[in-house]
């Protein structure tokens, strides 16, 4: 998408080449494929933002250069040479002048481009698809309201990994449960802050089928760092196999396996808080979770499709090993699809890791989940506690888990 | 430096502070006797340092107070004070405890008057000096004071009026005032001859229309709406009138009254009697609303029909108790009239069961949007 | 009105008892040692204080830093818990701006302002040493809270509702609250005091279009305080209301909105980054036309940029929250004014070059510090620039490219103004120069090692390096030899550079202190009123208040133009002029005395504050020091010896009139 139509040909030649010039001995110092970079956009919002970094980086470029230019020239033509005091002037106001209308002339140049990418980028009429973003202490959670003509025709919620169709005009309606979080993937968008009771839209597109990394960007308190995101962009058809995946009905764990003993386990003592949907107990009553009342914000992940994601604990850790993870990160975009859509299988399953969280998640993860320091929040966690799950137990439920998907 | 009435005060001041440590390691740090020892030791402590300052009240030399004592004493109304201050705390410990607080007040205020009054007098033998003495002491803590008080009458006066008068009478009370406020401040700083004492008057005619409507606002007690407002139940849909009847007291005009447009998640439009909705950001209709859970979440109703209508969410039913009556939870809006707008809260930690949703309705319209809290 | 130095034939002050003590504490008249410190209310000494506290919260900051760069050296870093990395950064920031820069810049005022205006002291001696004192109390209760449960842990944006109890469960932010809202009073107190000195007790004959550069940057500085701080003093009120009182100003639970309280602390916040840059940029306004032999190019013009950019400076604060979700209208109008603040800037770095553009240049490492401010405040206005185009700020805030941007904006620019200042005034201060080897060590090492520092970060920050993240994780940080770990690792290597750089000037402190030899009268051949007079300057400052005639006034007696060839000839030495002065003395001298009652206010002040934490009892104990001191500092005598005081009326000095409070 081109935004700068208007003077495409000059500025564009211009900038690039002088970008290409004055810029290559910096870039040549830059990481290759930086997750986060944010010169490498990837969808039309972010296209819009670099674009307008190619018209001003190499303004202040320039300016930079001829300023120092001028100073270096200074330095070196005035030294003292033993001539004389120079004669006392005071300075002409007609340079003055004109060394504040040039400046005055070139910023006015810019703002009128900013100005125009700041209305489009706040643009909702085109919007074709919408995603509640809620952020909370150190999670993401996505929830996608039914919208029959994307094939959304009971509402999903996910976490950690935002799922979105390529090519398509997808609204963020942000928001968060307790302290400011700032939803960022550089390669789609720029940043926008999730603050609790509004509601802030972020336009997201994505042109090609790929995953994109972000991080929270505004600080949330002790684990910000970890509160980690990706945007998983998937083809129309992959994206509708998606979405069929995820409004499947549950399926319990056949009798007698350990699977089944697992979600046992998991009733007793993750689904308080986690919830999982159509999972009912002994007598066939569906459990619906209450977080509300054992976490501080009011919400725990739900893992109804927990190995359909590639992530787990805000994104902090990868569910699948390196390997599969390498896998799937550098497929192409073609083959991207298929990759993701396989989810979690046994043998790409980071076990160690994922048993190291149910052994002991605050070990993991900075959180506020001793149960001695919670007066303040009248006992309720900020975070996942230390369950003190038994190895067997970690067994039965890493089984059970890995049917979730 | 440290004179007889000082070094009395100072050793009572190491008394309670010793004391009170003591007390704390020994007995218990937060229970009544700690406090007690503590204020002694404080108010002691102030007291000594109050007769340092004042050495005592007494002058420095015999020659000087010889002649300080030879002058007239002032006429005092301290003493009266004092009095009435200890006759208000008497009758705050039988009464209330504000008669008692305010007692108190005028005790310790006249007690320091008379005081530092007293001091004054003998600072020297020069009557003028005494008087700035006394001025440059009392200074400090008079105009604060006065000023406090002064202010603090005047915005409870002023908040009297404004929770009695209904809204549009109190925009134009406020213009009123401020252009007053702004034409006097104006015709003075261009007139300096105005000065003086037609500020005067002026000041004391406001202070007294103030205070006239302030005491006959406060007699007649909030408008009616706020009253009946604060006091309905948030979440019980029977115990309120969100059904068809027109209400009994609320806002007809709510337009402009919602300050909660930022948060907003959907926004729900009756017209020609029927309900539709709209998702904010998608510009098409919506069967369904989809709201984060454990989120305050806004809603906005727009009214587009002449008739008054009003937003109902139904959260379902719980036991009344331990009863097996069943009551309805939700919450509503006010009516509404034409082209007007209302906002809806609601928070809901659990997510919906798909076979019984939460709705959203309009009494009187006819359809209904479900609420999905996945 | 403390005038109590009985006035004395020839040029020392007679020092007598004050009579009429109206407390039983006298006024301490003469005193010596330690108390010559702690009670005195002259501005040099003052002055001097102000820098030596800086100078120690400047190193304390800068220790909290080389922990940062070390956590962040290598991927996932151990050295530093998320907690504990959490409230370095912020107390780091807390450190430099409120602790340091602020102070720093306040020690330079305190010093110079009198002596450029050619006064004896500033308006309200008392109240300068309660600032001082009040600013000493503020940091040692931000700081004492390392020792007492831990540091305030929300950055020093301190966003709600982050900030809030439940959030922040340690005391951390409560200190943080009741020290800042100390060192605030300080501030205010001060800027108040400095603004009624330049108005009322500049000598005779300088008008303000006379008078020095960065006296103007300070008054504006004072004026941009005045009118900031109480915005912050409301936004603390409110957040110690929430915290230790239960109210919910930034509950959204109570339909608050979170978002006041950026805005609150950037009306404050963006007016202070000016607080700190516009003293460094008066520094070096005095610093390169003197080594320049120059005149300052268009002063008039940098004068009136520096206010402009004082006054636009309050209406920009919203690109702070570009990306907290203000509307598309707001943010184009915050962006484009945010633009509009780069033009007074510019001028303000051409006025300069051209200062220099056909001068004499003498490179001194006060000089070498004053060119490194303008090639380095260059990069980091044009980096600034980059990020008032609204969209590009989406991606770049809260990255290390904003890191980046105000270090070689605040460290290239405002320390390296305050070290030229330094290496500039140090023989005025303490009449001894300092090494210049060791000066050009230390300015090279600096260069250098913020260069490296700092020049990094950009690409981490376009790279999208997120800033405030206790660990960064080697899955993010790309590929190639330079990936960013690479980059991160050059950052902490050149910040330990940078710290041997500052190590370098405190050993050539402590040389220059052991050192016997006396400094010139005029070293640098220099041009403004404070080289008027002996190095240090007298208790009194001037013999003779100045009659000033020119901008530059020292300078202008020095030389004079030789009509023919519109060179400068110099027609006198910098010691005759002072030899002159001292011929002339003033009889009548009159300072102000010592006082107790500054530093103990402060005290029942600190005390008062702590109440908020601790509980009623501290409450009012910290009441009771404060009224008595209030009242202590009430009777103190004051007034009656206006007896003693003949206004001379010889040569229309009544100008200087004793300085009240």
């Amino acid at each position: 998408m081109d935004t700068v139509s208007p003077v495409k040909s000059l500025t564009r030649r211009i900038s690039t080449t002088i970008a290409g010039v004055a810029g290559a001995v910096v870039l040549a110092g830059c990481a290759q494929n930086a997750p986060q970079d944010t010169w490498q956009p990837k969808g039309d919002n972010a296209q819009m933002i670099t674009s307008l970094d190619k018209l001003v980086f190499p303004i202040a470029g320039i300016v930079g250069v001829l300023v120092s230019a001028f100073a270096a020239y200074i330095f070196v033509k005035f030294r003292d040479k033993g001539q004389a005091i120079p004669a006392q002037s005071h300075g002409k106001p007609i340079v003055e002048i004109v060394l504040t209308i040039v400046p005055a002339l070139i910023l006015t140049v810019v703002g009128v481009f900013t100005f125009r990418t700041i209305m489009d980028l706040a643009e909702t009429q085109d919007t074709e698809m919408i995603i509640n973003v809620t952020g909370q202490q150190w999670w993401w959670e996505y929830d996608y309201p039914a919208q029959a003509d994307q094939g959304i025709t009971q509402p999903i919620i996910t976490s950690g990994q935002l799922v979105i169709p390529e090519d398509t005009n997808v609204l963020l309606r942000e928001t968060s449960r307790d302290v400011i979080h700032s939803f960022w993937i550089p390669a789609l968008n720029g940043k926008k802050d999730a603050v609790p009771g509004r509601i802030h839209l972020l336009r997201m597109q994505a042109d090609q089928p790929g995953i994109y990394a972000g991080q929270c960007t505004e600080f949330c308190g002790l684990s910000h760092a970890n509160m980690r995101m990706e945007a998983i962009a998937l083809s129309k058809e992959d994206f509708a196999k998606w979405v069929a995946n995820q409004q499947k009905p549950y399926v319990a764990p056949a009798e007698g396996t350990l699977a089944k003993e697992g979600e046992g386990v998991f009733i007793n003592q993750c689904a308080r808080c986690h919830q999982v949907n159509g999972i009912k107990d002994a007598n066939g009553k569906a459990i619906i979770s209450a977080p509300d009342e054992n976490v501080y914000s009011g919400a725990a992940p739900n893992l109804t499709t927990l190995m359909t994601r590639n992530t787990f604990a805000g994104a902090m850790f990868d569910m699948v090993n390196q390997k599969c993870r390498a896998d799937v990160w550098n497929a192409k975009s073609e083959e991207f699809g298929a990759k993701y859509l396989a989810g979690v299988t046994e043998e790409c399953l980071n076990e160690k890791t994922l048993r190291a969280w149910l052994r002991n998640a605050p070990a993991m993860k900075p959180m506020y989940a001793d149960p001695a320091k919670l007066e303040k929040t009248n006992g309720l966690y900020r975070g996942m506690p230390n369950l003190g799950l038994t190895e067997d137990d970690i067994d039965k439920l890493v089984a059970y888990l890995l049917t979730l998907k | 430096m440290f004179t007889p009435g000082s070094k009395y005060f100072l050793g009572l001041t190491g008394l309670g502070l010793v004391s009170a440590v003591l007390y704390c390691f020994l007995v218990n740090p937060s229970d009544l006797g700690a406090y007690a020892l503590f204020g002694l030791f404080i108010s002691a402590a102030l007291i000594a340092g109050f007769s340092i300052f004042t050495r005592d009240g007494d002058t420095d030399t015999v020659a000087e107070a010889v002649e300080a004592n030879t002058e007239t004493t002032a006429p005092s109304f301290w003493p009266l004070v004092f009095a009435l201050g200890g006759a208000l705390t008497l009758l705050g410990i039988a009464t209330n405890e504000i008669v008692f607080v305010l007692g108190l007040a005028v005790l310790i205020g006249g007690a320091v008057e008379w005081v530092i009054d007293d001091w004054a007098e003998k600072a020297s033998a020069d009557s003028e000096f005494n008087a700035f003495v006394r001025h440059r002491a009392i200074g400090a803590l008079d105009y604060p004071g006065i000023a406090a008080v002064v202010l603090g009458v005047v915005a409870f006066l002023f908040s009297r009026i404004m929770l009695t008068v209904s809204k549009d009478e109190a925009s134009i009370i406020f213009i009123i005032v401020s252009a007053l406020i702004f034409a006097t401040g104006f015709l003075l700083a261009a007139k300096p001859a105005l000065r003086g004492k037609s500020t005067a008057i002026i000041s004391v005619v406001g202070a007294l229309i103030l205070a006239v409507a302030g005491v006959t606002s406060a007699l007649n007690g909030e408008r009616k709406e706020l009253v009946k407002y604060a006091k309905e139940d948030p979440y019980s849909i029977s115990h309120r009138e969100c059904g068809e009847e027109a209400g009994e007291h609320y806002d007809h005009e709510p337009n402009g009254s919602v300050s909660l447009r930022s948060g907003v998640i959907a926004t729900v439009f009756v017209e020609d009697g029927k309900i539709r909705a709209q998702e904010v950001g998608l510009k098409r209709d919506v069967e369904s609303i989809t709201i984060p859970r454990s989120n305050s979440t806004t809603i906005l109703f727009r009214n587009l029909d002449s008739e008054e209508y009003r937003l109902v969410v139904n959260l379902g039913e719980v036991k009344v108790g331990t009863t097996d009556v069943m009551e309805k939870v939700g919450t509503c809006t006010q009516l509404t009239g034409k082209n007007e707008e209302q906002a809806l809260t609601v928070t809901i930690p659990k997510p919906s069961n798909p076979e019984a949703p939460y709705t959203l309705t309009v009494p009187g319209a006819t359809g209904e949007i479900k609420v999905v809290v996945p | 009105m403390a005038i109590i130095e009985r006035p004395g034939t020839g040029t020392t002050p007679v020092v007598a008892t004050p009579q009429q003590t109206l407390g039983a504490v006298k006024r301490p008249v003469e005193t010596k040692g330690w108390r010559e410190w702690l009670f005195t209310v002259d501005h040099k000494k003052i002055g001097i204080m102000y820098g030596v506290v800086a100078m120690v919260f400047f190193i304390i900051g800068g220790v909290e830093a080389l922990l940062i760069r070390l956590q962040l050296a290598m991927p996932d870093g151990q050295i530093l818990s998320a907690d504990k990395y959490n409230q370095m950064f912020t107390m780091h920031a807390t450190t430099m701006v409120f602790l340091f820069a602020m102070p720093m810049a306040g020690a330079f005022a305190n010093y110079f302002l009198p002596l450029q205006i050619g006064a004896r002291d500033v308006a309200f001696p008392r109240i300068n040493a309660l600032s001082l004192w009040l600013l000493i109390i503020g940091g040692l209760v931000l700081n004492a809270s390392w020792f007492l449960g831990g540091a305030a842990d929300g950055g020093w944006f301190m966003y709600a509702p982050n900030s809030g109890p439940i959030f922040s469960p340690s005391h951390g932010v409560d200190f943080w609250v009741i020290g800042l809202q100390i060192a605030g009073v300080a501030s205010l107190l001060g800027s108040i005091n400095l603004i009624v000195t330049v108005v009322n007790m500049r000598a005779p004959g300088m008008s303000l279009m006379k008078m020095p550069v960065f006296t103007w940057m300070i008054l504006v500085v004072q004026f941009l305080l005045v009118f900031s701080l109480p915005v912050i003093t409301v936004a603390l009120v409110l957040l110690m209301l929430q915290r230790s009182y239960g109210a919910t100003f930034f509950d959204v639970s109570q339909g608050a909105d979170p978002l006041l309280w950026q805005h609150l602390f950037w009306i404050f916040g963006h007016p202070e980054v000016y607080v700190l840059i516009l003293p460094a940029f008066g520094i070096i306004s005095e610093v390169l036309p003197t080594f320049a032999r120059k005149p300052l190019f268009g002063y008039p013009f940098v004068v009136f940029s520096g206010a402009s950019i004082g006054l636009v400076g309050f209406g920009v604060w919203a690109h702070h929250m570009f990306a907290s979700g203000l509307g598309p209208v707001s943010v184009a109008v915050f962006s484009v004014a945010t633009m509009a603040i780069a033009i007074p800037t510019g001028v303000k770095i051409f006025n300069w070059l051209l200062t220099m553009w056909g001068g004499k240049i003498w490179y001194t490492t006060a000089m070498n510090f004053a060119i490194g401010l303008v090639v380095l405040f260059t990069i980091g206005g044009l980096s600034g620039v980059t990020h008032s185009v609204a969209p590009s700020d989406t991606q770049q805030t809260d990255t290390y490219y904003i890191v980046a941007h105000f270090h070689y904006v605040l460290f290239g620019g405002m320390v390296f103004g305050l070290f030229s200042g330094f290496y500039y005034w140090w023989p005025k201060v303490f009449g001894k120069m300092l090494n210049e080897k060791l000066g050009a060590w230390n300015f090279w090492f600096m260069v250098i090692g913020m260069n490296l520092t700092f020049g990094p970060m950009h690409i981490l920050g376009l790279q999208g390096q997120p800033r405030r993240m206790y660990v960064w994780t080697e899955a993010r940080a790309g590929e190639g030899f330079f990936n960013l770990g690479f980059w991160n690792l050059i950052a902490s290597i050149g910040s330990f550079i940078l710290a041997v750089g500052v190590l370098f000037f405190l050993i050539n402190v402590v040389i220059t202190a052991r050192s016997k030899k006396q400094a010139p009268l005029d070293p640098w051949d220099a041009r403004t009123l404070e080289w008027l007079t002996t190095s240090p300057p007298k208790a009194h400052n001037f013999d003779r208040i100045p009659v000033v005639h020119h901008l530059d006034e020292f300078f202008h007696r020095k030389y004079e133009e030789d009509t023919a060839t519109h060179t400068m000839k110099k027609v006198a030495e910098g010691e005759d002029l002072v030899r002159v002065e001292e011929e002339a003395a003033d009889a009548h001298i009159h300072l102000p005395s010592p006082s107790y009652w500054p530093i103990v206010l402060s005290v029942g002040v600190g005390l008062l504050g702590l109440g908020t934490i601790y509980g009623i009892p501290m409450i009012v104990l910290g009441f009771a020091i404060t009224l008595f001191a209030s009242y202590g500092w009430i009777l103190e005598p004051s007034v009656a010896e206006e007896i003693d005081f003949e206004p001379s009326n010889n040569d229309g000095n009544t100008k200087e009139i004793a300085p009240l409070g």
